[in-house]
This record gives structure tokens, sequence and C-alpha cells, in this order.
């Protein structure tokens, strides 16, 4: 089991309390949360990213339990333990695409391990995910957005981290390019050991996971 | 961490630059300052050694040592020969040496006095006067000319030096009927005395012979040099006198007891005192100075703040994707303060080449105004503390930011 999320609730400023489903994901497994705005998506995202301290219930990832652990030892799960795609301006501009992708280790020494060769593991993925390997040195802005977004799930990949957390990656992409995005997500993660968690309103991708949980009856 | 603030900074370049610049040219401000004030102050103070009073004529003891010492201004008066005699034969005098200013020779001041003002006149604590060629003079028409004038003017021993009445090289006041043969160059010394030109009380007492009131009656052509007494050639009157006491014990008993010389107003100027007077006026200007340096570097630490808070919120998505990969929030803040060590440092490296630059300018500047060449450290133990401090307020002023990006919570970027 790599996540398991129980009796999750967060209870925001306004007052308002949500109660999130149990999710739980083993090696392999790809879901995929999806529901209207509002609906507590991204600060489900959040908790599970460590960014946000759990109130009640409890997230257990790669058998460590977030409601004991501090806010550096949080850092530390995310470092080693998560891969982080966001919606959009995933990479940051003044680093070539190497050294965006190597960002993914290099606040984490157990990935760090896992990689041996970053430059090779990093021409390797960005093959994997329909890049030219010479992209590598170039500078990020002269990659499309697709392009952009694949270098992030390159990085997110990077080490191999158990859980790959994506909020929204494909929302600034066209169909076709969403398609081709997800199915390169699919075919180039590691399924013996990393599982995929993510977030969309669009229920279109739906036949790319094998689970989806639907957080709309939630109203925040 | 220093590859990822190096690339951070690349990108943010021209910002950066500007106030490394500003934080730089606020220190160099303040270091030129503290540096060419200090470098004066040991200039004057090494120009003059083992004179203990200067026997002048009665008025404004700094103004004494300034035309004495320095050659700066003109002397308002004189000193009768009978009066230097006087203080000569006083019990607690050890030496005097009479000196005579008013005439130049190509832009240099003259000085007339005796040949044992080598003997007795030091400078840089107590250093002897030496020559560098040839020796002092012992003809009244010999001159000593100073390092600077014999490497400007080229001159050598046997080179010939023509001296012009007063100090400009106005047609007709030239002692063209007479010309003083160089005897002795003397080695450099950083002092006024490397541009000035010695020669004897009598061989100067001599051109003046014919002049009356700064006019040329009649020339030395009339007259038979050779047959003409050295008595004859004693000056009347001389500009002041240095002199040397048997005992430093004596010296305000000494310089008290000349204020009552009742033939005559003089005074005895205590040359270190005349100079404390000097600092304690140019202290009090620099001391503003330095308050308006400190000031400036005061606005441009705010400024460097400024530029590194406006600049986390412009490096808000960079900040988070660090965070998103696991970068701790301490990280994060050594980043920031890291930005500011690299922008203290690099202003620091700048302000040390300028002014070393500046000062050495200055150095060159103040050899022809004032005819000292004081000696620059490349960097004092005083400025390595001005440094430190302003490192550090650098520094500490930067924990605002890194406070600011440490208390940040990561789910307020990522969402």
């Amino acid at each position: 089991m790599i996540l398991k999320t129980d009796k999750l609730k967060y209870k925001y400023k306004n007052g308002k309390t949500i109660d999130f489903p149990d999710v739980s994901l083993d090696c392999g497994e790809k879901v995929l949360i999806n529901g209207i705005s509002g609906s507590g998506k991204t600060t489900f995202l959040n908790l599970i990213a460590g960014a946000i301290k759990i109130q009640d219930g409890e997230i257990e990832l790669a058998v460590n339990k977030y409601s004991t652990m501090s806010s550096s030892d949080l850092d530390r799960v995310r470092a080693d333990h998560i891969g982080y795609v966001f919606q959009t301006l995933n990479l940051i501009p003044f680093l070539s695409v190497l050294e965006n992708i190597a960002l993914g280790v290099k606040f984490s020494k157990s990935r760090t391990l896992n990689v041996g060769n970053i430059d090779q593991e990093a021409k390797r993925l960005v093959e994997s995910l329909g890049l030219d390997r010479n992209v590598l040195n170039s500078p990020v802005n002269n990659l499309s957005i697709g392009q952009q977004q694949r270098v992030a799930v390159a990085r997110a990949l990077l080490g191999k981290p158990n859980l790959i957390l994506a909020d929204e990656p494909t929302s600034a992409l066209d169909v076709e390019s969403t398609k081709r995005f997800l199915k390169e997500l699919v075919q180039t993660f590691d399924p013996s050991s990393q599982a995929i968690l993510m977030v969309s309103h669009d229920l279109s991708l739906a036949p790319y996971f094998d689970t989806v949980i639907d957080f709309s009856k939630n109203n925040v | 961490m220093f590859k990822l603030l190096f690339k951070s900074i690349r990108s943010r370049l021209l910002p950066v630059l500007l106030v490394i610049l500003t934080l730089m040219a606020s220190m160099v401000l303040l270091l030129s300052i503290e540096r060419i004030q200090q470098a004066t102050e040991e200039g004057f103070n090494q120009s003059i050694s083992g004179v203990d009073a200067i026997v002048g004529p009665r008025s404004s003891s700094l103004e004494v040592v300034l035309y004495t010492v320095f050659h700066l201004g003109r002397p308002t008066n004189n000193i009768t020969m009978q009066t230097v005699d006087d203080v000569r034969k006083r019990d607690d005098i050890d030496w005097l040496v009479p000196i005579a200013l008013g005439d130049s020779h190509k832009g240099f001041r003259v000085i007339a006095t005796e040949s044992s003002y080598f003997e007795h006149v030091k400078y840089a604590g107590g250093k002897h006067l030496s020559m560098s060629d040839g020796r002092g003079f012992q003809e009244i028409s010999e001159a000593v000319i100073g390092f600077d004038v014999a490497k400007k003017l080229n001159y050598k021993v046997g080179s010939s030096v023509h001296i012009t009445h007063g100090s400009d090289d106005a047609i007709g006041k030239k002692h063209d009927d007479f010309s003083f043969k160089v005897s002795g160059v003397l080695n450099k010394t950083g002092t006024p005395i490397d541009q000035a030109v010695f020669v004897d009380l009598k061989g100067y007492e001599l051109i003046h012979i014919g002049w009356q009131s700064g006019k040329k009656v009649f020339g030395l052509d009339r007259l038979d040099i050779p047959s003409i007494s050295r008595e004859e050639l004693t000056p009347k009157t001389v500009t002041a006198a240095f002199v040397g006491l048997k005992s430093q014990l004596t010296l305000f008993a000494f310089a008290e007891d000349l204020r009552g010389y009742s033939k005559e107003a003089i005074s005895a100027v205590i040359p270190g005192v005349a100079l404390s007077e000097l600092w304690s006026i140019v202290g009090m200007v620099d001391k503003g100075f330095e308050l308006l340096s400190w000031i400036i570097i005061v606005i441009s630490l705010i400024s460097m703040i400024t530029l590194i808070i406006s600049s986390i919120e412009n490096r808000k998505r960079e900040m988070t994707i660090y965070r998103a990969n696991g970068a701790t929030p301490a990280y994060l803040a050594g980043l920031v303060v890291l930005e500011a060590v690299f922008i203290g440092f690099s202003a620091i490296i700048g302000a040390i080449i300028f002014v070393t630059i500046i000062t050495h300018l200055a150095s060159s500047q103040l050899n022809v105004v004032l005819g000292i060449t004081p000696e620059f450290e490349w960097v004092s133990l005083e400025e390595v503390k001005v440094f430190g401090i302003i490192l550090f307020a650098g520094v500490l002023s930067s924990l605002i930011p890194a406070a600011m990006v440490f208390k940040k919570s990561l789910h307020q970027s990522l969402s």
C-alpha cells in the first residue's frame, strides 16, 4: 500500500467542514479525483502533499503517518515519496531543462540514490515522454506548454517517488496534447513502485485511470 | 544551493547589480574620506620631526606651521636676526636653524637656511635627511634640491639654479645675475622637503642686494662679489627659526618665556600642538562626512532589503517549486540570507578595488598640493571592522525577508 487516507476531515476558516472519502492506492494504481470547483480537490491534494497539517483523520504514505509528524518531517516525506506536477508554470525559467528535472531529487537523498546517474535517467525519461534528448540543455522558455508539462512529469518521476500528485496538469493543453500527455505518463511511470493521483474537473480523462473518485458531492 | 543562488541572481542581474553598486558607492565614500583624512594627517605629522619649536612672528600658530613646514600660504612678517641670535644664546637651546622663505624656482619653494638644517631637521618620526647624490652646501653659491625637484626638472649635481623673486615667474622678477650650483640631491622623504630648493642664507642675502620693495634697483654685476665679507651677507631678517631644546621638559616654559620677549613680538610654535588644532577643525568636517556616509550605507541596505522582498514576490513560483520538491522553509530562508551575503560581499570587493584606485589618485594629488606622499594600506584592520559591520547589518536585515519566506505556508502558493 502506497497511500491510505482514513476519515480525513478538514474545517475551513469560514467554519464549513468537509469529510473526504477514504482513498487508498497500491503500487501501479492510477486514481483520478474529479469534481466541480470548490469541491475540495485541491485541499485534498494539499493534505496529501503535506502542505496543510491534518486536523482530523489520518494519512499514511509509505508507512509514514502524517498525524504524528512535524512540518520538517512532512517536508522530508514530500521530498522522498512525492513527485508533484502543477497545473501550469511548472518550471524555473532560469534553469535548463536538465536542471529543472534534477530538482526532483535535489532535496532527497533516497531519490538521488535511486537515480544513480541523473543525466542518463533524465535522458531516458524525456525520451520516454516523447521529447528529444537534445532539449535537456535548452532553456525552458524554448519549449511549448505541452513540452513543459512533460518536463514537469519527468521531474516528478525522477528517483521513483512512490506517489505522483498531479493538479489539473492538462488544463492548459488541447485535446490531442492531453491524450498524448496522459498516454506517455501512464507508459513512463513504474507500476512496480509508483502510483498516480491526479485531480481534474475533466471526466473525459477517466479511461486512463483505474479508479475515479467523485468529489462533487462535497460542497465547501 | 550556491548554483541555484547564482543562477537566480543572474536572472535578475540588473537590479542586483544596481543594489551592489549603490552599496559599493556608499562604502567607497565612507572609506575614501576616512583613508584620505588619515593619510593626510599621517603625512602632515611625518613632515617634521626633531623640531621642538618654530620661532616666528607672533601670529596664528597654525599659519606659522603651514608656511614654514608645508610651504602653504605666505609669511606675513619676519623676525630680525638679532632676535634669532638672542634666542640662540639661551641656555635651554640645543640647536637653532633660521629659515628665510619667499623666493621660488620654477614653482618650487626656495628655503634659505644654514647647512646644519640637514643635520637637525628630521622627518617620519626621527629619520635623518640624506643625500642620494652629492653633499650639503658649503659655499654661498651652492644649493641642495629635494627629490621631486631633481626628478621633475631633471637636475643633477652641478646643474644651475636661477631663483625667482617671490613665488611666480613674472618677467623681471628673476635673480638672473646670480646662479646657484646644485651640490646635492636629497633622498625621497614623502614630505614637502622633496619639493624644496635649499640655498645658503648668505647666498640668499647676496642675490637680494640691489633689490628694494620687490624690485631690482641694480644688478650684481656692479659689485665685486669676492670682496664682500661674510658678515655683510648676514641677513637682517629671516622668516622663522627651527629650534631644538636640550630638554623637552622645558618646552612650554620656553614658549611662555618667548611670549614675553620685549624687543619684538615673537612666539614659539609647537608643531604637534598646531597640527592637532588643524585636525580638530578638519575632524569636525570629517565627522559630518562620516555620518553622512553611514546614512547612505543604511539607505543602501534598505534598498537591498527592498530588492530582496520585491524579488520574493516575483519569485513566488520559483519558491513554490522548490518547496513542492521537498525544500524546507529553512533552505529557502538560507537562500535569501545568502543572497544578502553575496550582495554585501560583492559590494565590499568592489569598494576595496575602487577605494584603492581613488586613494592612489588622491595620493598623487596630495603630493602635488601638499607635498606629502602618504602610504595607503591595501585593507586596514579598521576597514575590515567597517566591512564586518556592514556585512553583519546586511545579513541581519535580510532576516526580515528570510522570515517572510520561512513563514509562508506551502499551501498558500500551491493553491
